[in-house]
This record gives C-alpha cells, structure tokens and sequence, in this order.
C-alpha cells in the first residue's frame, strides 16, 4: 500500500533541524522529496553528528541521517544565475517547496513567492524562519536556544526556587528545529489539502518563533489573566510532581489525583499518610513539600525503577521512568510495537534509529531509502527528471554550481 | 482570499487536557467545525486550573488555560450515564469526518465509541487516537499524565547542568508534541481520503512521538554505546552558547525579584569576534584563550565569566538589540510578560483578542502560520462548557425545540 502522500512532489531546501524535519514528515508517508544541499559542504546538519567513533565525516552524521530518510539529495548553488535557473525548474516541476532560508539571505538570492508562484500557480511554499517573514526581528541572528528563549518555554526550566542563581536551562538538542518543523508541517499539510480540491497555491510563512509561544502551556494566559510572571522560581502548587532517585536509577513521582495519592501510600505500606493532615490532599503536600520530600525519598531510595513503575501503574498512578537511551533502547514496550528501526547506509553502516511517530492502519509510515549522500541523486534528478545534458552538466559540475 | 482549508470539515472532539485539545485547536485554526464533547460530572481538567482572573477557582469558563487551547471551538455536554446521550454522540458522529481522542488505550472501546464501531456507522471516518502509550505493547493499559511523559521519552535524562541529576522541560512538552503531530495526521489522512475515499484509523503513542526529537541522543547511544551527558546550555560545536544574567527586572510587580537573562550564541569565529567587539574588548578575538572554536570550548567557563561581566549590567532588552545591531545571535530568554509585549509578535499580529462572557476580552496566543490565499482566523473565544448543546442539537443533529427541551428534562444533557 502506498503512503498516504505519495502523489507529492517537493523540493526542499532545508539546513539543519526546521526544514529537514517538516519534509521528513511528508516524505516518510510516500511524498517524493527532493533536498538541495550547497555544494561542497552540504546541510550544516552534517557537521555536528553525532559520529561512529566520535570522528566527524559528512556523511556519518546521526542527526542528519535521521531527518532525511526517503529523501533523493542533489547539489546546487542557488546564489548563482545557473544554479537558481535550475532550481527554478525543479520548482515548477512540483508541488510544495519547503525552506528555512533566512530572510536576508531569501533577498540577497531572490528567493521569492511572487518569483516561483508565476512559473507555477499551484506552488505551495512553505518559508520556515526563525521569527517569521515580516516584523521587527526579521533579520535578527538565531541559533536553536535562541529560540526556545524568545519563544518563552527556556525560562520555565531550570533550578528552580531552590537555585535561583542558576540559568535557565534549554531542553536537550534542537527542539525549537523540530517544533517549527512539525508546525510547518501542519499548515503545509492544510495548504496541499487546498491545492487538492482548489488547485490553488499559496505561500506559508511558518515563524519558529511563534510555534514555540503556541505551547507555553498555562503559563503565557499569566499575564493577562492574574498580571502574574511565570518563571522557574515559582513554587510547584500541587505534590508530588517530582523527579526521585531509586537504587537503579531516577523515577518522576506524579500524583496529581487525590486516588493517585492515596493508591501510592498504599504501595508504599503507609496508608496513614493519607490521613496526615500536612498531606490531606495536593495543595496541602505542596506546601509541606520540603518534609514530605525527605520522607518519599527515604523511601523511595530503596526501591528499583521498573519494579515500583509496574506495581504504581498496576493501580493506575502515572509514574514514570526517566528513561535512559539504553532504557529506551531495551523497552519490551517499545520492541512490542516495533519503534526502533534499523537502517543501514553505506559509509555510516547499520544502526538503530527511531521509527514512526505515528501508526496509521491504512497508509503506512515506511523506510523506502536512508539519506542521501552529497549531491547521489545529481544525474537522476538534473538529467533524467529535468533532461539537461550531461555535456552541460560537467560544465555547471567544473564551475561549482552541482 | 478563499475560504480556510479545512471548511466544511467537521470533527467530534472527544479529547481533554491538553495534548487532545492543542491537537483539535490546530484544525479549528484551519476552519474545520471542532465541537468538544464535554461532560459537566467530569469537567475537562484545564477547566479546573489556574490562572483565573480573580484568582480564584469560582467557575468552569474562567481559566486562562483551557481558554487559550479552546479557541473556536464549540462545546457539547452530555450527560453518558444517560442512555440518550449516547444516542445523540452517534448523531455527532454521523455528521462528522474526524473524531478524535486522548484518553489512555480501551477507553473510546468501553464508552462504545471505539473504531470498529465507529466505521461500521461511518465507513469513511479518519479516527485517531493520541493516548500515552499507544494501543498495543505490554504496556498499552498505562496511565499518561503530561509531566510524566516529558521523563519517560527521554529528554530528561538528556538535560540538565553538568554533574547534576535530571531535569524536565519545565512543561508538559510531549503533549502538545503529539497533538500537533496528530493535526498533521489527521490532515495527511483527510488527504488521502481526498484522493482514494477511504478512511482509516490511527494509532499515536505520545512516548513515540517524542522520541524523534531527541534523535541525537538515541543516535549516540546506538552509535556509540554511550549515554550522552548532559552539559547545561552549551554545545559542542558552538561557543559561546550560553544563557546570561541581566539586570532584573525594574519594576515591582510583586515582592519577588524577576531575574532576567539573555540567550548568546557565537556559531564561528567571525561571530565571536562581532560580539568580543560588541562587548568592548576587541582585543578578545585574536587572544589565543578563545581564538579558535577548540581555544574557546577549552577555556569556557572564563569566556562565560567575560560576557556575564558585560551582560550583568545591562537590560535584557538593550542587549539583544545592541548585540544584533553587530549580528549576534542574542535573544531575550523571555517570560510571559515579555512575550506579552514583545514587538515582534506583536508587529505580526499574532495574539487574538476576542470577547468572552466571563472573562471579558483577554490577550491570547493565535496561529503560528500564516497563508497567504486561505483565510484563517480564530473564530471566537473558547466556549463555556456547554454553550452550544442547544445550537448542535437543533441546528446541526436535527433535534426540534421540543425533543431538545425534552432531553434537557430528562437529565441527558448536562
């Protein structure tokens, strides 16, 4: 069965975490992808890894092989007369362009809607840039914590009332690349379901910005309902919502329901605690958090993870895990369901990587090919799919346009 | 402009919390009808938190939380353990294209709503399910709560200062993760349909769903047999990349002091030597402590010393805007005030303000897209619980006045 998005053609042109993983999306359901990489040194995602043995090479990027399976990869300089006339024609060739080309840098080549849309008036085109194409912060510098700080997530994090004098802290990796891209993805998704029955185009201007300030959570409605700044210093309300530390391993406590409380003293053999008037329901445990703290962990401290995780979720208390990569990696869950799955690429062998996010019943998610090396699909693509000959394509290959 | 995407697209909206609503919150931003199947015995838990606008829980339509991710939508309450209401719900269904939920595995099935019911009504229904541990597996029967997942996918693990235990996103990251995940499922499906008229079914693990975002981690794991180690704000192949203390915040707003702290990224050594000079201490770029990416890593604490020195004395805001004029990437690590007032966002029109009966017109956040052809707009506040059972039972269910006022008597609707 083919994907669900199989009849889609796209071209992106896409560095890093926001593009790539937006066109990952639609690729890994069938849509034919085509990714365009400079020349010479390629998405900048090939450079930070991580690398088999800790040796950087290009081609042995974990973080790039990941976010461009079953896509085709080809090379080309767009800041160059020929270069963007090829592009042109790859363009009007498809449906959907997704890129993350910083505006300044939009202008300076002439990337443009206006541009593309008039060889091609069923173009998607899908602009992912940090804070969006318009507005006073259009041509201002960002790296990924950039923007999980001025999206306002960064500041929620930290060490808390307890360490004050700690930063803030960002979230492992490059979360604000994958939330502009799974948001880009969405609106893109919308505008192909419009080109679908209306055969009109359009253009989509994705900030990562404000993918970012969409999922603050309760916090941002602080300020305009309670003139109220939320930050990590604040006191947790409710208890306990918290990371412990067992024999084997850490265990996040959560007992946001009161039956959740009364079931864990239970499984701890303290039922009488749930009658103690300083822990009578959770905004009482809150406010004596500093005793009742001491209390769990001393418990707490004598029990394995997985053990106390199996006899709480036996009696329906959401604890978890904090899983670690080899937790992960090892999970009977997670291999029930088959999520793990191997690819293998000929330079950065044969590895495990993870699967489909989502399993849909009909059209299913599927692993067609691994990332593409450095311009591999340069002859298929510029000369099977747009027929230049291959005399010409030597000469854009000798002055470094493919 | 023409009309928005998803027009004429309707969705029974089962789901609560938070990953559910952000999920049904994206299409009714793209124009589908999303009606939230709501019950008042056991309220949508967002109803019941903070903030409130006088501070104090004193009814179901006043929290600042469930309003923000309840924007256009309409809500339905019924009352299940009456067997009409039921009956009313298969209507719903009829009429819809999509229904969706979150609660853990088996519970659509046990309420009567699960897929095989569902399609044997309406064949060519899009159903998805976003529950915390997805339908099958051994431990398909666990119960989710959003900061719990945040651990368990292992992004915990991952971060946190050097030498220190693990920490949290500081939000319920996974749910909304899936919900916009599910948003564009659910689309990709709807497309499909589009195309071939089948619909089908999905089956979403949040605990999945977040796993792809920390790919790095699990890469260097089964690449290299190592645990990755957490390391604060930095990153190997950037320095500086830290975030910096500022001048706290100036006014009172109440009796804490509201730090303040600005993101800084150099991402070469041209950039490190824009911001050496930005700081006043050109002479920085070539001294051979931090000359070279190595030099500078090496020497990373000092470096850190150097620009808290500088940025200690200065606004968050003055930063960013001083160390961008020299192209910096600096950034305001903001809060939700600053978000409030922050140009840009606001430049591009992005908060919507509409009327709420009970909580009066309040600033919220809008869509983080924008299309140039398709219309799309929030359509309204979020609703009070129950605010349209009248208007979907006698304009859309094709109940008359009568039969409604009968219903409501009877203790079906609630």
């Amino acid at each position: 069965m083919a994907g669900a998005l199989s009849n889609l053609k796209i071209v992106e042109l896409g560095e890093l975490v926001s593009a790539p993983y937006c066109s990952k999306l639609f690729a890994d359901l069938g849509a034919d992808v085509v990714k365009i990489e400079r020349p010479g040194a390629g998405d900048r995602a090939r450079t930070r890894g991580p690398f088999p043995g800790d040796t950087p090479h290009p081609e042995k990027s974990g973080l790039f092989l990941y976010l461009n399976t079953n896509k085709k990869g080809v090379t080309l300089d767009i800041s160059t007369r020929d270069g963007f006339a090829l592009f042109e024609m790859l363009v009007a060739d498809a449906d959907i362009l997704i890129h993350n080309v910083i505006p300044v840098d939009m202008d300076r080549v002439g990337l443009s809607f206006e541009r593309l849309h008039a060889r091609n008036p069923r173009l998607v085109m899908t602009s992912i840039t940090p804070y969006g194409l318009n507005g006073p912060y259009r041509d201002y510098r960002a790296e990924d914590m950039s923007l999980w700080c001025a999206g306002g997530v960064c500041v929620l994090n930290g060490g808390g009332a307890e360490h004050p004098e700690l930063p803030p802290l960002k979230t492992f990796g490059s979360q604000s690349g994958f939330q502009g891209g799974v948001h880009g993805a969405a609106a893109t998704m919308a505008a192909a379901f419009v080109q679908l029955r209306e055969g009109i185009g359009q253009h989509v201007d994705v900030s990562v910005q404000e993918s970012i300030t969409s999922q603050l959570e309760m916090t941002f409605e602080f300020w305009p309902y309670m003139h109220t700044v939320a930050t990590r210093l604040g006191q947790k309300p409710i208890q306990p919502v918290e990371t412990m530390e067992c024999k084997d391993g850490y265990l996040y406590l959560c007992c946001i329901e009161e039956h959740q409380w009364r079931a864990f003293v239970e499984v701890m053999g303290k039922p009488e605690w749930a009658d103690e008037e300083i822990f009578k329901d959770r905004l009482a445990r809150g406010a004596n958090w500093d005793v009742l703290k001491v209390l769990l962990q001393e418990w707490v401290s004598q029990q394995t993870v997985l053990d106390l995780y199996k006899k709480v979720q036996a009696r329906r208390v959401p604890f978890a895990p904090v899983s670690t990569m080899g937790d992960l990696l090892s999970s009977e869950h997670l291999k029930a369901r088959g999520f793990f799955v191997e690819i293998a690429q000929p330079l950065a062998g044969k590895h495990r990587y993870p699967g489909a996010p989502l399993k849909y019943q009909r059209t299913p998610w599927e692993l067609r090919m691994p990332a593409a090396t450095l311009g591999q699909h340069n002859n298929e693509i510029f000369g099977g799919r747009l027929g230049i000959p291959s005399a010409r394509l030597e000469e854009l290959k000798a002055k470094g346009v493919i | 402009m023409a009309k928005p995407p998803l027009a004429g697209i309707r969705i029974c909206d089962f789901t609560w919390v938070w990953a559910g609503p952000y999920c049904t919150l994206q299409l009714a931003h793209l124009g589908a009808d999303v009606i939230r199947i709501e019950t008042k015995t056991r309220p949508c838990v967002t109803r019941m938190l903070p903030p409130w606008p006088d501070g104090k829980f004193d009814s179901l339509n006043k929290s600042g939380y469930f309003n923000q991710y309840n924007q256009g939508k309409r809500s339905l309450s019924l009352n299940f353990k009456h067997p009409e209401a039921k009956e009313i719900a298969w209507r719903l269904i009829k009429q819809s294209d999509v229904v969706v939920n979150n609660f853990a595995a088996g519970v659509i099935e046990k309420m009567g709503f699960g897929y095989e019911a569902v399609k044997k009504v309406k064949p060519e229904i899009v159903m998805i399910s976003l529950s915390g541990y997805g339908d099958t597996g051994p431990y398909k029967d666990y119960v989710a709560y959003g900061p719990a997942q945040v651990p368990l996918s292992g992004l915990s693990s991952l971060t946190g200062y050097k030498g220190w235990p693990p920490m949290h996103a500081g939000f319920s990251y996974a749910d909304p993760n899936a919900g916009v995940h599910g948003a564009f499922a659910i689309m990709a499906a709807l497309y499909h349909r589009q195309r071939r008229g089948e619909g089908q079914y999905i089956d979403m693990s949040q605990w999945e769903c977040a796993m792809g975002l920390l790919a790095e981690g699990i890469l260097e794991y089964t690449m290299n047999g190592r645990e990755p180690e957490r390391n604060g704000n930095r990153d190997p192949w950037m320095a500086p990349h830290g975030i910096f203390r500022c001048l706290d915040l100036p006014e009172k707003i109440t009796d804490l002091t509201i730090d303040q702290w600005v993101s800084i990224i150099c991402a070469d050594d041209a950039e490190w030597a824009r911001l050496a000079s930005a700081i006043g201490k050109p002479e920085l770029a070539n001294d051979l402590r931090f000359k070279t990416l190595a030099a500078r890593k090496h020497n990373e604490d000092e470096l850190e010393s150097i620009i808290t020195a500088w940025t200690s004395a200065r606004r968050v805001a003055d930063t960013v805007a001083e160390l961008q004029a020299a192209k910096v990437a600096a950034a305001a690590c903001a809060d939700n005030k600053y978000i409030y007032e922050d140009s840009n966002l606001n430049a591009r029109h992005y908060f919507v303000e509409r009327a709420h009966p009970e909580v009066g017109t309040r600033r919220h956040c809008g869509m983080p897209w924008r299309l140039s052809e398709s219309a799309c707009e929030v359509k309204a506040a979020a609703p009070c619980l129950g605010q349209h059972t009248e208007e979907v039972l006698t304009g859309l269910l094709g109940y008359s006045k009568s039969e409604f006022e009968a219903l409501k008597e009877k203790g079906a609707l609630d």
